[in-house]
């Protein structure tokens, strides 16, 4: 029953993307989405009867493997196509198909008219089954094989727009960068099957390695959660990533891609554990790319890049959460990061749709005077982004907080970065919102914003968001962390936690962020709605996002370029284009003086051929 | 085994080759050309029935008759082809009809 599930739940989303793609133009562009957002919906339906099954069994026994086949098989390694289903993996599964299903429910709405419908909604069911694959796998190799293909299909709809060149520029740069991650992950993976002879995570776990070898293998799965969850020094994608339509960045951000780095580090907590290094490492970058997210954020001016930024800044709470052993928090930050981040990534869709595909907040205002459902739901997710009682946000960013401080001396470090992280979370989101949706009606706004559907967004979008908008508000009680804590018992069997923060920690943690998060908000309100508080002129730095493109630039692009350079005119250009020419000289010489032999004379022809055979008889006979 | 010895045939074989050959090196008549290809494959055909029956083998004189019936059907190619060339009133020789040169 529980396998069964599994199955269906992995193969429901390939076999939709299969089917739109055989069937081609024989079916319509609305049937595609349909179909898609069908096939979603049966896998969440999927996930939950296997959420069910388990929830069945013993805490100690919830964890059921089924073989397919062996997929490889060499020497004494062997791996299969294994389906793991765990209350880890089951919370994954839940989460992925169910905001996925939103997301993709919503495009229906959002991308009628393109021109490719039907290939945007293959992609995205193959980048849901990707997703499921990566989460669902029962070892290490089918979690890289998911990984990669996940990347793949981010590729595909990141270049969605295949007509704009700097959609195929992001799209390449997006899986180059992880590229680089999944090369990091198949060495660590090496090195696993060198040390353990296995790859399936309970083989592995059992005899996790130690010292060096801990430290290399934890470095190798660490780039590969870096690289696909947008932390520094890997980060530099997401933001690029954009370019895709906007379903398509709620659920990267949302449901899939991003997320996976945090599920990798709490999947393979065992490895990182014996490695108290990567482990601080992983905190440090999460911590670091929290602070910089959010600083960047503050001048961007991209409505989806906003939010992008402050993707970036939420997947580093959850990685300080992982690194520093609070699974259970990392993955419940995960879980209502999915919800309101959807939210504020399918309002701010609405708004673009509205606005005919203005994405510039500078030539956005009042638009919350004619879309007040959307409005409403933007704030909901950004007062849940901000961690503000009693939304999602709130109970779970707070917890990883709490946690923090019972980590030592080097928690309070990342507290402090947390609680930093938080202020500049209430003023980039309220930033964001007082620009776009309150003050006076923008020019731009008032002559662009056309009303076909009434006022607000067509009802196929308007009910995924009001769903996640209901989801971020009541989605963080789940889990409230001095009282009830179903989450962390849920995920005990997989993922003990190593920290345990005491109630007065929790109240210390939750007061200082929500007061810091309302200061925040007041400081927005204060420069962007009342504007009593000049704004200051960006900092150069920060609108050019901390020179990392630069940086990168410098460091592999223009060596390379002009290693490049000086090959094609030192080298290529005499060598290869010389020989070439050469080349061709002769066979034209060659050719003009065999032209001479075909005289057109028929006699001679025969007397050659006499002749020839003459030789022939000679050469036979005298040689026997 | 009677007769004269197979030497024979063969000098007189190789006598209708070489014969058959320089009409095709020295002519330059078409019609000539193609009589003196068939005097070449007489002179062959004429080597392997002597080779049969010096062996006692049928072998050779099938391929004979093989040998002929080509020759047949390349006298009716030759011959179109020199019909053609009549028709169009070119003039029947060989060294002048060289479109064909590089």
């Amino acid at each position: 029953m529980m396998d069964a599930a599994a199955w269906v739940c992995l193969l429901l989303p390939l076999g939709s993307a299969v089917a739109i793609t055989l069937a081609g133009t024989r079916i319509s562009r609305r049937a595609a989405g349909y179909l898609s957002t069908l096939t979603t919906m049966g896998s969440f339906a999927a996930a939950a009867v296997a959420f069910f099954a388990l929830l069945g069994d013993q805490p100690e026994e919830r964890a059921h493997a089924t073989t397919s086949w062996t997929w490889l098989s060499a020497g004494q390694f062997s791996t299969g196509v294994t389906l793991l289903t765990d209350p880890l993996s089951v919370m994954m599964m839940l989460i992925v198909a169910g905001v996925g299903s939103l997301i993709v429910a919503y495009s229906v709405g959002y991308m009628e008219g393109e021109d490719e419908e039907r290939r945007f909604f293959a992609y995205m069911s193959l980048f849901v089954f990707s997703m499921l694959l990566l989460v669902q796998g029962g070892n290490l190799l089918l979690l890289l094989a998911g990984w990669g293909m996940v990347g793949l299909s981010s590729y595909l709809l990141i270049g969605y727009y295949q007509e704009r060149a700097s959609a195929i520029r992001a799209a390449k740069k997006a899986f180059v960068m992880n590229a680089f991650g999944d090369a990091t992950m198949a060495l660590a993976l090496f090195l696993l099957i060198e040390h353990t002879g296995r790859l399936d995570y309970a083989g592995v776990f059992a005899n996790a390695p130690t010292g060096t070898v801990a430290t290399l293998v934890a470095l190798g799965l660490l780039g590969g959660a870096v690289a696909k969850s947008a932390q520094i020094p890997l980060h530099t994608w997401l933001p690029d990533a954009m370019e895709g339509p906007t379903p398509v960045s709620a659920l990267i951000h949302a449901a899939t891609m991003v997320t996976a780095g945090v599920y990798l580090i709490v999947r393979t907590h065992p490895l990182f554990e014996n490695a108290d290094f990567v482990m601080d490492l992983a905190a440090g970058l999460g911590a670091a790319t929290l602070l910089m997210a959010g600083l960047i954020a503050l001048v961007q001016t991209d409505i989806k890049r906003v939010i992008a930024y402050s993707t970036m800044s939420q997947i580093g709470y959850m990685f300080v959460g992982a690194a520093i052993g609070a699974y259970a928090n990392g993955m419940f930050h995960l879980l209502t990061h999915a919800f309101f981040k959807a939210l504020l990534f399918m309002a701010a869709g609405l708004v673009i749709h509205a606005l005919t595909g203005e994405q510039d907040i500078r030539r956005m205002g009042g638009i919350g005077r004619v879309m007040p459902w959307t409005r409403t739901a933007f704030l909901v997710g950004s007062l849940a982004l901000v961690g503000i009682f009693p939304f999602a946000g709130f109970f779970s960013k707070d917890s990883i907080l709490a946690a923090t401080l019972d980590h030592g001396s080097y928690g309070m470090v990342l507290f402090v970065a947390g609680l930093a992280g938080t202020f500049l979370t209430g003023l980039y989101a309220f930033r964001l919102y007082f620009i776009v949706f309150t003050g006076e009606q923008s020019r731009f706004a008032r002559e662009h914003h056309h009303s076909h559907h009434g006022r607000e967004g067509p009802f196929s979008m308007m009910w995924t968001v009001l769903t996640l908008a209901v989801l971020s508000v009541v989605g963080g009680w789940i889990q409230f962390a001095p009282f009830w804590h179903p989450l962390t018992d849920w995920l005990e069997p997989v993922a003990e936690p190593l920290v345990e923060p005491t109630e007065a920690q929790e109240w210390l943690a939750s007061g200082l962020a929500l007061a810091l998060g309302l200061a925040g908000i007041a400081v927005a309100w204060l420069a962007y709605s009342r504007r009593t508080v000049r704004v200051p002129h960006a900092p150069r730095a920060l609108v050019k996002k901390l020179y990392w493109d630069e940086l990168y630039n410098w460091i592999w692009y223009h060596p390379a370029d002009t290693v490049a350079r000086y090959l094609g005119r030192a080298f290529e250009r005499p060598v290869i284009a010389g020989s070439l020419d050469v080349l061709t000289r002769g066979f034209g010489l060659g050719s003009r003086g065999l032209g001479l032999a075909q005289n057109g004379l028929v006699r001679s022809y025969a007397l050659a051929l006499g002749g020839g055979l003459a030789v022939l008889t000679v050469v036979f006979l005298s040689v026997r | 085994m009677h007769g004269p010895e197979v030497a024979w045939y063969l000098i007189l074989a190789s006598l209708l080759f070489v014969t058959g050959a320089l009409g095709v090196f020295l002519r330059r008549n078409p019609l000539i050309i193609l009589l003196s290809v068939e005097i070449m494959l007489n002179g062959a055909n004429l080597a392997l029935i002597s080779f049969a029956r010096r062996l006692g083998h049928e072998d050779g004189q099938v391929f004979a008759i093989a040998v002929m019936a080509v020759a047949a059907s390349e006298v009716v190619v030759g011959l179109g082809l020199i019909v053609a060339l009549g028709r169009r009133e070119l003039e029947l020789d060989v060294d002048k009809l060289r479109t064909l040169r590089g």
